[in-house]
């Protein structure tokens, strides 16, 4: 076991991934609960923001056109799937409505492939001023990066838990949540409050995309993929509970880095979140996976 | 009635062989035997060996197909399988020197136990549930692989030696050694798979599938073991792959972790849905779709990249519309065409009288 002061980095940055996890994940337990969609190209359109923003920085835009960039184009992606596919699967299984979203996530993919050619062997890197300032505990170096990605998700989880209790769009999404068509007879715009719930992930999207290509790397087929991680999160959630995503996320970044410094197990330390997940899943109380939405019975 | 991945097959099956069945049994007998003996003639040495690719490729699109289309399980995972059917072959292929049908066999049902061992606690699982715990193995097992890496004649339990400068291929079946022999080879052990999976389907398991794939409670109700059935398709599914894992690792020679990535098994449910999973044609049209299209491209110099999208594409057309796949819609479409331009011909000329 190496000394605590090995670890001791790695609280920092596995904090700061714990939160861009845990705003990933609020981003699509809101939309599953509002929508019925698990939306798996979530890293994929926050990959195609950041390299979209990469691209603008090369030609010299100022920094927050393009990280505005970034957060719009994930946006714009995400809100034109809803439109347009969000009503003519509205009526199928959760699992169909998922699998449509890999159609996305798999024609996104080749876009940025295509677009941005990784063979090139050119590394990019997105890099947002709050790298250079920062702060020390201790002897930990903190740059605010980090922080703000770890108060992202703080905020994140706490402004959607109060928006979700509290204002009429919040209380629309819950009652869709439980019934699609109750809500819309009850006059609920449903079709309306579906878009709000697509833009607000879509954002979200963005700003992880923002956040993970600066914390981890720019690179397509991470980004399109470490929302795998995410999804662990809000699997362990149990597809409902923003505050559980939001721990499980943290948990689930922190173990990540903390298990870095640990020889034998650095290699295996990508396992975390699957592991977490599986475990989750299968000591999960059988009523709670067998009756998961009442479209499916 | 529960909304499966894809709506409910139409067709019913009769037990009894028709006419037009047997019919339809005699062209596919007649293009296996095409393939077998014709094709390796008519084909460069590149194109020889993507279409073992795709023998390859096409058992695993089998697979996945009686998971997804008979059984309405949906499987993020399948590459993962794979990959352990191949790492299982390659590993007995280093340490043993026993005939090669025998490896591909004993791949099979390991594979096949490795399948149920993480089938048992998942089938408690459902529909969205069950994707996302395949995909959740999958992720582990590649990490594992990128650690322990493939075999490349090494010792101890992983046969892997990171130093060894002049790695020997993983050998193929001696009477196979040459790339037409091997492509017959493979050929030969998908079509036996392709039987194995017809078999199931025409008695007693495959009812038994298809009951769970309308209702669950309805098959229940109807006294079927719904576990055990769930389970079988499950086994016989990793069965396949492990076996495809197996006729995998003499193809390449050599096998590499990074070659496995999580993505593909994505990549890999995209085809399978385009190819359809309602007829056992659709898993050929998959491994077409996945492997030769690919090598086509690169043939032509295009970007694989189109093809990316172009499975992206096709899953979302899938979905929305055409839930039998390209195996069902192609032949469909050519009829409706052929009954246009039927009418088309038929038509009177514009101006004559009737």
């Amino acid at each position: 076991m190496p000394p605590w002061s090995d670890f001791e980095p790695f609280i920092v940055s596995g904090l700061a991934l714990g939160g861009v996890y845990a705003l990933s994940g609020v981003g699509l337990v809101v939309l599953y609960r509002a929508t019925g969609v698990l939306y798996l190209a979530f890293g994929a359109v926050g990959a195609m923001g950041a390299l979209t923003a990469w691209s603008l920085g090369q030609v010299g835009a100022p920094g927050w056109v393009t990280w505005l960039t970034c957060i719009a184009v994930a946006a714009a992606i995400t809100l034109g799937y809803g439109v347009l596919f969000g009503p003519a699967l509205s009526k199928r299984d959760p699992l169909v409505k998922a699998v449509a979203t890999i159609g996305l996530t798999l024609i996104l993919y080749g876009l940025m492939d295509l677009l941005w050619t990784t063979s090139g062997g050119q590394a990019r890197s997105l890099t947002l001023p709050t790298d250079n300032g920062g702060f020390s505990i201790g002897q930990i170096q903190v740059n605010w990066t980090q922080v703000i990605a770890l108060a992202a998700g703080v905020v994140l989880t706490v402004g959607t838990g109060a928006f979700l209790r509290y204002t009429k769009l919040g209380t629309a999404m819950r009652a869709m949540a439980n019934d699609r068509e109750i809500t819309a007879t009850l006059g609920v715009p449903v079709r309306k409050v579906e878009a709000a719930a697509w833009l607000g992930c879509g954002v979200l999207a963005g700003i992880a995309g923002l956040l993970l290509a600066d914390l981890v790397a720019l690179d397509a087929t991470t980004l399109t993929f470490l929302v795998i991680s995410s999804l662990a999160a809000v699997l362990i959630a149990r597809l409902r509970s923003i505050t559980v995503t939001f721990v499980a996320a943290i948990v689930v970044g922190l173990l990540h880095d903390l298990l870095t410094p640990i020889t034998s197990l650095t290699n295996y330390r990508d396992m975390t979140p699957f592991v977490l997940a599986a475990v989750a899943l299968l000591v999960m109380p059988r009523s709670q996976v067998m009756t998961q939405s009442r479209e499916e019975a | 009635m529960r909304d499966t991945l894809i709506r409910a097959d139409p067709r019913n099956a009769s037990r009894n062989a028709s006419r037009p069945q047997l019919i339809r049994m005699a062209i596919t007998a007649i293009l296996v035997l095409f393939v077998l003996f014709a094709l390796p003639q008519l084909l460069s040495l590149y194109y020889i060996d993507t279409m073992t690719q795709v023998a390859v490729y096409s058992m695993v699109t089998l697979a996945l197909g009686v998971l997804v289309g008979r059984v309405g399980l949906v499987s993020l995972g399948q590459v993962a399988v794979l990959a352990i059917g191949a790492w299982v072959a390659a590993r007995l292929l280093f340490a043993t020197t026993q005939p090669y049908p025998l490896v591909l066999l004993e791949a099979g049902l390991i594979t096949m136990a490795a399948g149920v061992l993480i089938g048992l606690p998942a089938l408690r699982l459902r529909g969205l549930y069950l994707a996302l715990i395949t995909l959740m193995f999958a992720g582990a097992i590649t990490v594992v692989l990128a650690t322990v890496n493939f075999p490349n004649g090494g010792h101890g339990f992983t046969g892997y030696n990171g130093s060894l400068v002049h790695i020997p291929p993983i050998r193929r079946p001696s009477i196979a050694s040459g790339d037409p022999a091997y492509f017959r080879y493979s050929v030969i052990v998908a079509t036996l798979m392709f039987l194995l999976v017809f078999a199931h389907i025409k008695t007693r398991p495959g009812r038994a599938w298809a009951a769970i794939r309308q209702s669950e409670p309805a098959a229940l109700a109807a006294g079927i073991n719904t576990w055990l059935y769930k389970l079988w398709a499950f086994a016989l599914a990793s069965f396949i792959t492990g076996v495809a894992g197996g006729v995998l690792a003499g193809a390449v020679h050599y096998l590499y972790s990074i070659g496995f990535p999580t993505q593909d098994s994505i990549t890999l449910l995209a085809v399978t849905l385009m190819g359809g999973v309602y007829s056992m044609w659709g898993a050929v049209v998959a491994a077409l779709l996945y492997q030769f299209l690919p090598a086509l491209l690169n043939n032509w110099g295009v970007s694989a990249d189109w093809l990316i999208i172009l499975f992206g594409l096709g899953v979302l057309q899938v979905l929305t519309t055409a839930p039998a796949g390209l195996a069902d819609q192609v032949p469909k479409d050519l009829a409706r065409l052929g009954r246009l331009l039927r009418r088309r011909l038929r038509k009177p000329a514009p101006g004559s009288t009737e």
